[in-house]
């Protein structure tokens, strides 16, 4: 057994914080506040050559695994960025995979290199209104015409969709009732936002303003074929693929706003003084905070167990959904007793732990939920039977 | 006061709630909050326990702030209508036409020595603000700008530093340990009545919202939730209303004791209950329009206000002579 990272992965995670180093607070407070998409982070990061981090190397990226793109997000969420810098990227990062394996060459040479220099931002449209976590249940549809797509329907939730030029978007291109399985018939396209057919809403939001989250109207929409990922009706199957790294990574950057959380309450434990004394030398106050330390690492452990199976090619479904579960947890707590911690005048909004406190929340419902989550384990890992 | 006069106080408060309770941060605006507390003002209940005996129990101005916590009201009740003139009435002053509410300190505590770092709380429609030292000395104090707050339909005011400050009092040892449990009384209970309304809410949530073709109050780990959620209200209610009824009942030390109780049992089990109605909420209780994190704020910030659990474990760990 080896709990090392090895040299390179240590080196990813200390030039990555080096690298934002000077995005501090005030930074992402102001961003927070404008609602304002963080430029100048993106262009570091992308400067930096990280966005590429997963894409092969022979379409512009670095072809590095999970372990290295989580340590990646988690270190941004550190940074003190949090899910702010985190959603900036999100994407870039692993959300291209669908496309990677099952998306032709002409598609993937004509999108992959412009992810790995930053020039393409793209968002992902799955979530519908009548459709949260049980994906199946869109109707957005794909009507094919030619060698197009008409594509009618409505998104909700689509982060980064105002500042995209391209969206993965999930279809139905047969109705639910024409399948025989719910999950077939759903069609993936990486394709562009076409303004004049799609108009944008930014759901106002009661944290991580700097990245908009979008209501979609989607009316004509017309799409050509070259922008489908892979065949017609295997959409759903294609996201399957992706799911458990996106639940690592998710999980990452739940474990780095714990990090960032805890931090801060650390350091307002040593240094402010009541009644002659830090209140940090209060058990009350130092236990949870050690009591975080303890979920925190755990739920590392875990994760970085998951990551090295996937990179190594084993099932890690178990591990994937275990990381996510703990590391939402651990991360929410930690940002709730930094709160607690800071007392009646930390939870103002000029405190970076108010504001880690509104997005660390986001994990335990987004993009899976914790309940979900253990109908994964109750049913895939125990063998319970299937409870919905 | 009787029963029936009692329930008619009550839905005043309740009539006041659905006409002015806000339903999205959006509508919190001057105009709003002016026009809502000139309706709470109409309801003249600032007297209600001027009279000697006073009219209304502690027990009955609790389930009060109970009732106005049940939905974001701008108005301020618990300042302006309950504590402030819980004060005057304790220290015998005569009535006056000055509109005072309650001043602490900057980190929302009782405050300390001497009347410095305060802020007024709950300030909406008060013209000045009582503040209540260490050694029982009231005094009063003037209002500066408003304070930016978490709680976005609470007003919080700045009390400047080198304004001048008029003694009004000076309370007697015994009702100072009254003024102190009734505070946290009040509050408390208000903060029940929020995490109670908002576990109803979800509730209500729970059956309409569906998913895997049914409603999501079917699945297990919703129901649950939720029903964990309500038993942590009933926790909180029990508590708060015993706290209330040894304010009308038991010597001062005891209701302190047993106010204590109540926040450090709501502070962590409201924050919980409505912890456990966001998370049925889903993704939409993370959105600006919804009602959600009007509550979350009330309630995480209250959770912090005048004592934290941290804080009141210790004290109710020494035995209760000594406290
Ligand atoms: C800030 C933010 C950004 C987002 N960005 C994107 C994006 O970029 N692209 C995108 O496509 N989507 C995005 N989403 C949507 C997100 O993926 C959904 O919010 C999420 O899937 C949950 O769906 P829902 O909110 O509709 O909750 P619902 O599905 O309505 O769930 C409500 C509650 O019911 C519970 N529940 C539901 N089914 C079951 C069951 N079978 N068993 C037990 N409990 C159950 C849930 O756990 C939850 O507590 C975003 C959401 C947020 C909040």
């Amino acid at each position: 057994m080896d709990f090392e990272l090895t040299e390179d992965q240590e080196t990813i995670r200390k030039s990555v914080a080096g690298l934002l180093r000077d995005f501090d607070d005030q930074y992402w407070m102001e961003k927070d506040q404008a609602h304002e998409f963080p430029t100048e982070f993106y262009e570091t990061v992308a400067g930096g050559g990280w966005l590429g981090i997963t894409i092969p190397e022979e379409y512009g990226g670095h072809g590095l695994g999970i372990t290295e793109a989580s340590l990646l997000l988690e270190e941004v969420a550190r940074s003190g960025g949090g899910m702010n810098a985190a959603s900036a990227i999100h994407l870039s990062i692993f959300g291209m995979h669908p496309v990677v394996v099952h998306g032709s060459e002409e598609l993937k040479r004509r999108t992959l290199p412009r992810i790995a220099t930053g020039d393409l931002h793209v968002c992902f449209g799955v979530t519908e209104p009548g459709a949260g976590l049980d994906t199946a249940s869109i109707t957005t549809y794909a009507r094919r015409d030619g060698d197009h797509y008409v594509v009618n329907g409505r998104k909700v939730w689509i982060s980064k969709a105002m500042e995209s030029e391209k969206i993965l978007l999930l279809t139905r291109t047969s109705k639910a009732d024409e399948v025989t399985k719910r999950t077939d018939g759903m069609t993936l396209f990486l394709t562009d936002i076409d303004r004049d057919r799609i108009d944008i809403r930014p759901i106002p939001k009661m944290g991580r303003n700097a990245v908009t989250s979008n209501e979609l109207f989607i009316d004509d929409l017309r799409i050509p074929v070259e922008d489908r990922v892979g065949e017609e009706g295997q959409g759903f199957r294609y996201l399957l693929d992706g799911l458990n790294p996106e639940r690592m990574l998710i999980a990452a950057e739940a474990l780095g706003i714990g990090r960032a959380s805890l931090d801060k309450a650390v350091q307002y434990g040593k240094e402010r003084i009541v009644f002659g004394r830090p209140i940090g030398m209060n058990q009350a106050i130092q236990f949870p905070l050690a009591d975080s330390l303890a979920r925190l690492d755990a739920a590392e452990l875990v994760l970085r167990k998951a990551t090295w199976l996937y990179d190594n090619g084993r099932p890690c479904g178990r591990e994937a959904n275990t990381a996510k579960y703990l590391c939402a947890d651990a991360g929410f707590t930690a940002a709730d007793r930094a709160v607690q911690t800071h007392g009646g005048m930390g939870y103002s909004e000029e405190y970076a732990v108010a504001r880690y406190f509104r997005e660390a929340r986001l994990m335990r419902i987004a993009p899976i939920s914790q309940e979900m989550i253990l109908n994964y384990l109750g049913s895939h890992t125990l063998g319970l039977p299937r409870s919905y | 006061m009787d029963r029936e006069e009692f329930v008619l106080v009550r839905d005043m408060v309740r009539s006041l709630a659905t006409r002015h309770g806000v339903t999205s941060a959006d509508e919190v605006k001057p105009s709003t909050r002016a026009a809502a507390q000139q309706a709470l003002d109409e309801l003249d209940l600032a007297e209600l326990r001027r009279t000697s005996p006073p009219a209304a129990t502690a027990q009955e101005c609790a389930l009060l702030a109970e009732e106005h916590g049940r939905r974001p009201l701008t108005t301020s009740l618990l300042g302006t209508v309950l504590l402030a003139p819980e004060l005057l009435r304790l220290l015998g002053a005569s009535t006056s036409p000055a509109i005072p509410t309650i001043a602490f300190t900057r980190e929302l505590r009782f405050p300390g020595r001497t009347p410095t770092d305060l802020v007024a709380w709950d300030s909406e429609g008060a013209d000045s603000a009582l503040c209540v030292t260490t050694d029982g000395t009231v005094s009063r104090v003037e209002l500066g700008p408003s304070a930016p707050s978490t709680d976005l339909v609470r007003t919080v005011r700045a009390v400047p530093s080198d304004a001048p400050v008029e003694v009004v009092g000076q309370l007697a040892a015994d009702d100072q340990l009254r003024w102190q449990a009734y505070a946290l009384v009040v509050v408390t209970a208000e903060l029940v009545g929020a995490a109670g309304s908002f576990v109803e809410q979800a509730v209500q949530y729970a059956r309409d919202r569906r998913q895997y073709g049914q409603a999501i109050g079917s699945f297990q780990a919703v129901q649950h939730l939720l029903a964990d959620a309500t038993v942590l209200v009933e926790a909180c209610t029990s508590v708060t209303r015993y706290a209330a009824w040894c304010l009308d009942n038991e010597p001062p030390e005891r209701a302190l004791a047993a106010a204590r109780v109540a926040k450090a049992e709501v502070n962590s089990s409201a924050l919980e209950a409505v912890y456990a109605g966001m998370q049925v909420f889903g993704g939409i209780a993370q959105t600006w329009e919804h009602i959600a994190h009007l509550y979350l704020r009330k309630v995480r910030l209250g959770s912090t206000l005048l004592a934290t659990t941290a804080e009141l474990l210790p004290a109710l760990a020494v035995p209760e002579v000594t406290r």
